[in-house]
């Protein structure tokens, strides 16, 4: 999924654009541009479900962060691997027909908040322990 | 032209003499009147709203009472009452030369000399008429059922208002290119319409409507014509590229009587040969495939008949190339070592594509982007050399914009892709010799290594949400395939973008896929499912369909047919309670806005009330059950619906679901 993401992240020079000026302000800071995500503030996840409900982000990702389709795959986010400050970076200028989210109606802290609740989610786990997916 | 024409002038039978049968007629309907006078109250008649079948000897016993008997002793009418043959009948023996199996139809009264023909001259049989309640449906019944038995059904409509009904069903038929022999009445004479109905159900030109999604039309004006017109009709529609085709039949040319059966011929149908692409052209296509390091088939409408998917697979194997479905038919078995319908990144690393009867071989070639300034980038490298070999490009009309964006290719092979098979296959073998043999069988592992790979992570993805409820997709198809895995099943409709029946389950046989609505028609998956499904009756296949609960919800109805002609048919509605892609493209609309993100299920979700679909279908005759909400609940409930469908009947399941 990170592959992915930043797959789409490198075919938006707006959003590199974002991610590098990022980094310089995490230079100034003196924090890495792209956070790691232990490093990032811990969102609420339970407040991260609602939004993620309210806002229609299930939608195209799944109420399980399963992923889905739209015109083509959407891509899982259960387990999410992003660091946070990558996934509002990406949510303020999406590359691809992913909406962009603006601050005027997803805060910083809302969007962490969402990364929390998908963080929070189980990601995939072994097929083999599933016999109708081994048949 | 016509025999209404002639109304109050010509009291003669067909063959010229004076109606000896209309004295006849009067006498038995007089006879019949007072039997039924005179009989006992037919049994709860009235509770059931349909009278009991009549012993037809009872009409013959009966005697006339006074008041009738003076009637009988009235002068007859001035025009005659009583005919011997309709120009129906004629229509029903054409119809019988071209073997066509079923005729769906919604009565109306502009048809209504053709479908009493069909009925009491042909039997009811070939075609069988399948009543539908609506048009859209009628026709889309027949687009299912061609694309699953690989020849046409007839649909007739009523004249103009029925003919709009059935049209949009029409377009997708057309998109999909799929041969469906529609019919409309109409009354052509002006004279001849009664007041009120018919004059706003007549045209000059009833398939003017539509003309633009059409092969080919005609309004033929007598019987002869008519039986020209049928068998060309039929070998144009059957002819690829492959689509309906309308006939527009006048009233009084299916009630008249005949009046010269014997002068009447029917031509004999020769089905055309489908054009195949030219030889050199091939032969030069093979040296490409065998020279190119990594050549991509890309197929999409490309089989045709059964003879479709062996023969594609023998070209693949033959250079173990990749292949990519675009699914628009059943062209590749999914599981397949060579099959990278999922890696579709390897269109990057092409020196060589193939396009195989691709609809929009554009929108498959590049990435596009539906954002403020829209653009767009080739998914492709600017050295491959891309070939096009299908019979798209040999009828095209210019209003409708089923075309896709013009897409440059190096060679453009006009010729039916199936039929051209063969030469290709031919040409490539003579050309692979020792030194390209390691290359191609090296390639050949490396593919098929990429496709357990894929398959694996299928599963994986499968497992995310696995227990949630709403039910995911994944989840959803997991469990169908479970109880259909060992039935000689067919997967016949998905309306909503599902890719998990192809990414999880194994799809080998040409009869388990028939591709997709093509015009996206919304309210097509129901109905035409219903038709493959009754294709699939007589070869005793296990036939399932997966739809959305908005493209249910145009025609509900399609349920009473497949209840009313026992069409076996699992039917299960993938209730995301939305129209989910709408859904998601307002939601895009309004985070580009920056406004009211929160609102978007407003008009594009199907909630407040939700709808009981398994109710419906009980009301429609059907077994129904559901709403299922917990996937635990689903393998049981599915083993019960399977159990219905192999009886002989249709179900439905209702099962909420997450989006897709």
């Amino acid at each position: 999924m990170v592959q992915m993401m930043i797959r789409h992240l490198a075919t938006r020079p707006g959003t590199m654009r974002a991610i590098a000026a990022a980094s310089v302000l995490g230079a100034i800071f003196g924090v890495s541009g792209v956070a790691r995500a232990e490093d990032a503030p811990t969102g609420d996840p339970a407040n991260g479900k609602r939004l993620y409900l309210a806002d229609g982000c299930f939608e195209c990702h799944g109420r399980a962060g399963q992923g889905g389709t739209f015109n083509y795959a959407t891509p899982a986010l259960a387990q999410i691997a992003l660091p946070v400050d990558s996934f509002i970076a990406f949510l303020r200028e999406a590359p691809n027909d992913m909406p962009s989210f603006s601050s005027t109606v997803l805060s910083d802290k809302d969007a962490a908040d969402i990364h929390a609740f998908l963080q929070s989610l189980p990601g995939p786990r072994p097929a083999k322990d599933i016999p109708l997916l081994n048949q | 032209m016509s025999k209404r024409s002639n109304a109050g002038q010509d009291k003669t039978g067909h063959d010229g003499t004076p109606d000896a049968g209309r004295r006849n007629f009067l006498k038995g309907a007089t006879i019949a009147s007072a039997a039924a006078l005179s009989a006992p109250v037919a049994a709860n008649t009235a509770v059931s709203g349909f009278p009991e079948q009549r012993p037809k000897a009872a009409v013959k016993a009966a005697l006339p009472g006074p008041k009738l008997a003076a009637a009988d002793a009235m002068p007859p009418p001035a025009d005659p009452v009583n005919q011997t043959s309709s120009g129906g009948d004629f229509m029903v023996d054409v119809l019988k030369t071209l073997d066509i199996d079923y005729l769906a139809m919604n009565c109306a009264s502009s048809f209504r000399g053709l479908h009493e023909a069909l009925i009491n001259h042909g039997g009811n049989s070939k075609p069988e008429i399948i009543t539908c309640p609506h048009e859209e449906i009628a026709v889309h019944v027949g687009q299912g059922y061609a694309k699953m038995e690989g020849k046409p059904m007839a649909m007739i409509c009523h004249g103009v208002v029925g003919l709009q009904h059935a049209s949009m069903a029409m377009y997708n038929a057309w998109c999909d290119r799929v041969p469906v022999i529609v019919m409309g009445g109409n009354i052509m004479e002006a004279n001849k319409r009664a007041p009120g109905a018919e004059w706003p159900h007549s045209a000059i030109d009833p398939a003017a409507l539509t003309r633009d999604f059409v092969k080919w039309d005609d309004q033929p004006v007598s019987l002869q014509h008519f039986a020209e017109s049928a068998v060309r009709a039929y070998k144009i529609a059957t002819t690829p590229p492959m689509a309906p085709v309308m006939l527009s039949l006048d009233a009084e040319l299916q009630e008249n009587p005949i009046e010269n059966r014997d002068g009447l011929r029917i031509p004999k149908l020769t089905k055309a040969i489908p054009p195949q692409g030219d030889d050199a052209a091939l032969a030069e296509l093979a040296g490409m495939l065998v020279a190119a390091e990594n050549p991509v088939i890309i197929c999409d409408r490309m089989a045709r008949t059964q003879a479709g998917m062996p023969r594609l697979v023998e070209l693949a194997e033959t250079l173990q190339c990749a292949v990519i479905d675009n699914f628009g038919r059943m062209n590749f078995p999914s599981r397949h070592p060579l099959n990278q319908s999922f890696r579709r990144s390897i269109l990057s690393q092409a020196d060589v594509i193939l396009a195989m009867e691709v609809n929009e071989l554009w929108g498959t070639l590049s990435d596009f982007h539906d954002r403020i300034a829209r653009s767009s980038q080739p998914r492709y490298k600017k050295t491959a050399k891309i070939v096009t070999l299908g019979t798209r490009g040999l009828y095209m009309k210019a209003n409708y914009q089923d075309l896709g964006r013009y897409q440059e290719v190096d060679l453009d092979i006009a010729g039916d892709a199936e039929a051209s098979l063969p030469v290709l296959i031919e040409q490539v073998k003579r050309r692979i010799d020792e030194s390209r043999k390691s290359a191609i069988e090296a390639r050949g592992k490396k593919l098929a290594a990429a496709k357990l790979a894929t398959i694996e992570q299928a599963k994986s993805d499968a497992t995310i949400g696995w227990d949630a409820t709403p039910i995911t997709t994944a989840r959803l198809c997991a469990e169908l395939y479970n109880q259909i895995k060992d039935e000689d099943w067919s997967l016949v409709g998905t309306s909503i973008r599902l890719s998990w029946p192809h990414r999880l389950w194994n799809f080998d046989k040409p009869h388990q896929w028939n591709g997709v609505a093509g015009g996206g028609g919304v309210g097509y998956t129901l109905p035409a499912s219903l038709g493959a499904a009754l294709a699939n009756k007589r070869h005793g296949r296990l036939t399932v369909a997966i739809g959305g609960d908005g493209d249910f919800m145009f025609v509900p109805s399609t349920l009473w047919t497949a209840a009313h002609h026992r069409i076996p048919l699992l039917y299960i509605v993938h209730n995301n309670r939305a129209y989910h892609q709408e859904y998601m493209y307002l939601q895009a609309m309004a985070a580009r806005h920056g406004r009211g993100i929160t609102d978007a299920d407003i008009g594009t979700t199907i909630k407040d009330p939700f709808v009981d679909y398994a109710t419906i279908a009980k009301g429609f005759g059907v077994y129904g059950e559901g709403p299922i909400n917990d996937p635990n609940d689903l393998g049981p409930a599915l083993k019960r619906a399977v159990a219905v469908v192999k009886s002989g009947q249709p179900a439905l399941l209702d099962v909420v679901m997450d989006q897709r």
